[in-house]
């Protein structure tokens, strides 16, 4: 892993676990509800600062803590159009799925690529510093993930270029004769 | 139009609701005496960098940071002087500066950090710089640190 | 130091939990709408009794130890006291329901009994804090409402040991005393660091800590002329109301949610930071001693373990169990197992190094008497039951060298 990123992990991994401080908490707008606090909003106390981590204004993390829940919502890097259509496939995929992925949430916030989102029912089934380990885990390889898409798409591209060439090569003639019948 | 009363908010009405400005202590100092003493503040924090005292220079940007309504603009001058700060310090005296700080100015600290960090692009404000700076100062105050950021509502 | 008790009642968070008076039974919540009554039987803990009577989460349970009745809150706005009577049937003793009228609109989230046990207390999120006591006339518990200052949700509350004040503290980032007087119930109370004249739902003070964050916890020293609440800010903060002001104590670990006091000088505190931390001080200046937690690390003595990876490469020494589950369900269509199930495999650093494994959910006095407590019981959302002693405070100072809460 570079040492550029591993600054930006830490500190995600940091907040994360600062944010991750949840509790269960019954509405106190609607009666005998309990809903993510982060998502009602409809009690401005129980909300709290969100914060931004960045590393640049192409890569960054938001999250938004609440009494009872936090969303965490990521914007991946994406250089060029390929990068930025493989993301948002990737992503996309990823969302359709959100309920065999639990803290996934189905649509991300505007301005990011994907969001998570965490409320106290996690917390308490799962080890709150595996959940941690789990988004900074994702974080890590949706990158490297990223790129070696990018990697076999052109790797991929350059073979069906070359066997359609070499097939031009040999037949050439007909291949011209044809595309003119078509 | 017979349906459109659904789509009022009635909790808006709710008077019980706590309002946003009732969340933390008002700032006893008006917006305009907030912004003299950040000025004052910034002249300070030069002559402090020009003899080469960092510590010192961040102590006074950190002392009584401006919070509250309506002082936009002694934040934005507060900001500056402190980005100007973080980036003149080399990166191996980091730790020892955090350490000389109080409780109050790591906390104030990581608050201007987490401020940085959501505008990048602003001023000369680089991400690198200040995911530096959190790193170590995480080291140093904890995770509480980032909790207060969290639940203070004196937001810098 | 002994080691602690260390009990795995469930796999499920347990809410909260409340001992007997003579401790060889337990009433827990396993994060469920119905209480537990659990005995001692050798090593275990065996189930004795289920009380169901509510229909959502249970939130707070108090056993009164003089009267030996049981008083459960729950979030379906409900309180009941448990009263133990022969079955007629079996002549066996069951735990027989009241259903209290608290006449709140909102989930009740805290109860505790008052000294004399005449009284309890239910904090609620309707902005209100329902204090009952019973009326033998009409032979049902009712309940006056303390709703004045609140702005948000009551998240917990303790009796001072007058029998007619009552700490409050609530989602509104402020601790409060208020005066519970019942004039039927109470005699005149003696004038007080608090205040002289207490009639019902007098303001004796509101305290905050400058940094905001909902109190979690409340709790009077046992003289009652101090008290203490723990906020989300991660600091506890003590207010003298006689003295000059209050002490304030940041942590630079992860908030505490309840506490108790020991002593007039020493307190415990637990909370997400997942053990239980001992403070002791005075007027003047207080701090934490230690941890009660005996985790003989390699690395760290302290606090800063649950989020040990600020330092060094631990961001990159996870397995990537959840991420390659998923992403063979992408690359070859196998059927995902989701995150939960993925997690389990990665069995190799699932471990903390503390004994609760999640977050403490209450810390309760278990042995000693009221200004000299030896041991503390914690439950947490692990499911642990632990008995921890505090007696053996002194020894605990050395283990403080590598953290620094100041």
């Amino acid at each position: 892993m570079s040492n550029v990123l591993r600054p930006y992990l830490a500190a995600v991994r940091s907040t994360l676990t600062a944010a991750l401080t949840l509790e269960n908490f019954s509405s106190q707008v609607v009666e005998r509800h309990n809903k993510p606090e982060i998502e009602a909003g409809g009690s401005k106390e129980v909300l709290l600062n969100p914060l931004t981590i960045s590393r640049n204004e192409n890569e960054r993390v938001l999250i938004e803590p609440s009494v009872n829940s936090i969303r965490l919502s990521i914007k991946i890097k994406q250089a060029d159009e390929i990068e930025r259509i493989l993301c948002h496939k990737f992503t996309r995929f990823m969302m359709q799925r959100a309920e065999s992925f639990i803290v996934l949430r189905r649509k991300p916030i505007p301005g990011y690529d994907i969001s998570f989102l965490i409320t106290n029912f996690h917390a308490e089934t799962m080890l709150k510093h595996k959940i941690v380990d789990f988004i900074i885990q994702f974080m890590e390889d949706v990158d490297k993930e990223i790129s070696e898409m990018k990697l076999s798409l052109n790797a991929r591209a350059r073979t069906v270029a070359e066997s359609y060439l070499s097939t031009c090569a040999v037949t050439n003639f007909h291949t011209l004769a044809n595309a003119d019948a078509y | 139009m017979e349906g459109a009363f659904r789509k009022i908010d009635i909790d808006v009405y709710d008077e019980d609701v706590l309002a946003e400005e009732e969340l933390y202590q008002p700032n006893p100092r008006g917006p305009a005496e907030v912004l003299s003493e950040t000025k004052q503040k910034a002249t300070a924090v030069r002559s402090a960098l020009a003899k080469g005292d960092v510590s010192g220079a961040l102590g006074i940007v950190l002392q009584n940071p401006p919070y509250g309504p309506h002082v936009e603009e002694a934040k934005n001058t507060n900001m500056t002087t402190l980005v100007s700060i973080l980036n003149s310090t080399k990166s191996s005296e980091i730790p020892n500066i955090v350490k000389s700080l109080t409780q109050d100015e790591q906390d104030t600290l990581m608050k201007c950090l987490y401020k940085g960090m959501a505008m990048p692009g602003w001023g000369d404000l680089s991400g690198s710089v200040l995911l530096g700076w959190h790193e170590k100062l995480t080291e140093v105050a904890g995770t509480g640190c980032i909790v207060r950021v969290m639940t203070d509502r004196r937001t810098v | 130091m002994s080691q602690p008790e260390v009990y795995n009642i469930a796999q499920t968070p347990i809410t909260c939990h409340a001992f007997s008076a003579d401790r060889r039974e337990v009433a827990l919540s396993l994060n469920s709408n119905e209480a537990q009554i659990l005995s001692k039987q050798g090593h275990e803990w065996k189930v004795t009794e289920t009380l169901a009577e509510h229909d959502k989460l249970i939130t707070s349970i108090d056993w009164a130890p003089k009267s030996n009745r049981i008083v459960t809150a729950s979030q379906d706005r409900n309180a009941y006291v448990w009263t133990q009577t022969p079955d007629a049937a079996t002549g066996r003793m069951a735990w027989k329901p009241t259903l209290v009228l608290l006449r709140i609109n909102r989930a009740a989230t805290f109860v505790r009994w008052s000294p004399n046990e005449d009284k309890f207390a239910v904090a609620s999120g309707a902005r209100a804090i329902a204090v009952c006591s019973f009326d033998p006339e009409s032979d049902w518990w009712v309940a006056r409402q303390l709703k004045k200052p609140f702005r948000s949700t009551v998240l917990s509350v303790d009796w001072h040991p007058n029998n007619v004040l009552l700490a409050a503290g609530s989602a509104d980032m402020k601790a409060r005393v208020l005066s519970a007087y019942i004039k039927d119930v109470d005699s005149r109370p003696q004038p007080t660091v608090w205040g002289e004249k207490l009639p019902f739902n007098t303001i004796c003070g509101e305290y905050t800590s400058a940094s905001g964050g909902w109190v979690h916890g409340v709790a009077f020293s046992p003289s009652g002329d101090a008290l203490a609440f723990a906020s989300h800010d991660s600091t506890i903060t003590v207010v003298y109301p006689g003295g000059p002001a209050s002490v304030t104590i940041k942590s630079t670990t992860l908030p505490y949610v309840t506490l108790t006091w020991t002593a007039e000088d020493a307190l415990v505190a637990a909370g997400h930071d997942c053990q239980p931390v001992l403070f002791q001080g005075h007027e003047n200046g207080w701090r934490a001693v230690g941890s009660l937690d005996d985790t003989t690390a390699p690395k760290s003595s302290g606090g800063t373990r649950m989020g040990s990876g600020f330092g060094g490469s631990s961001v990159g020494r996870l397995n990537s169990a959840a991420f390659n589950t998923f992403r063979n369900a992408d690359t070859r269509g196998q059927s995902s197992l989701g995150f939960g199930a993925a997690e389990g495999t990665g069995a190799g650093d699932t471990e903390l190094l503390t004994v609760h494994q999640n977050t403490i959910t209450s810390v309760r006095p278990y042995e000693g008497v009221p200004g000299h407590i030896t041991k503390v019981s914690t439950s947490g959302v692990d499911g642990k039951l632990v008995i921890w002693n505090v007696s053996a405070a002194d020894g605990l100072a050395g283990r403080l060298g590598g953290v620094h809460l100041r």
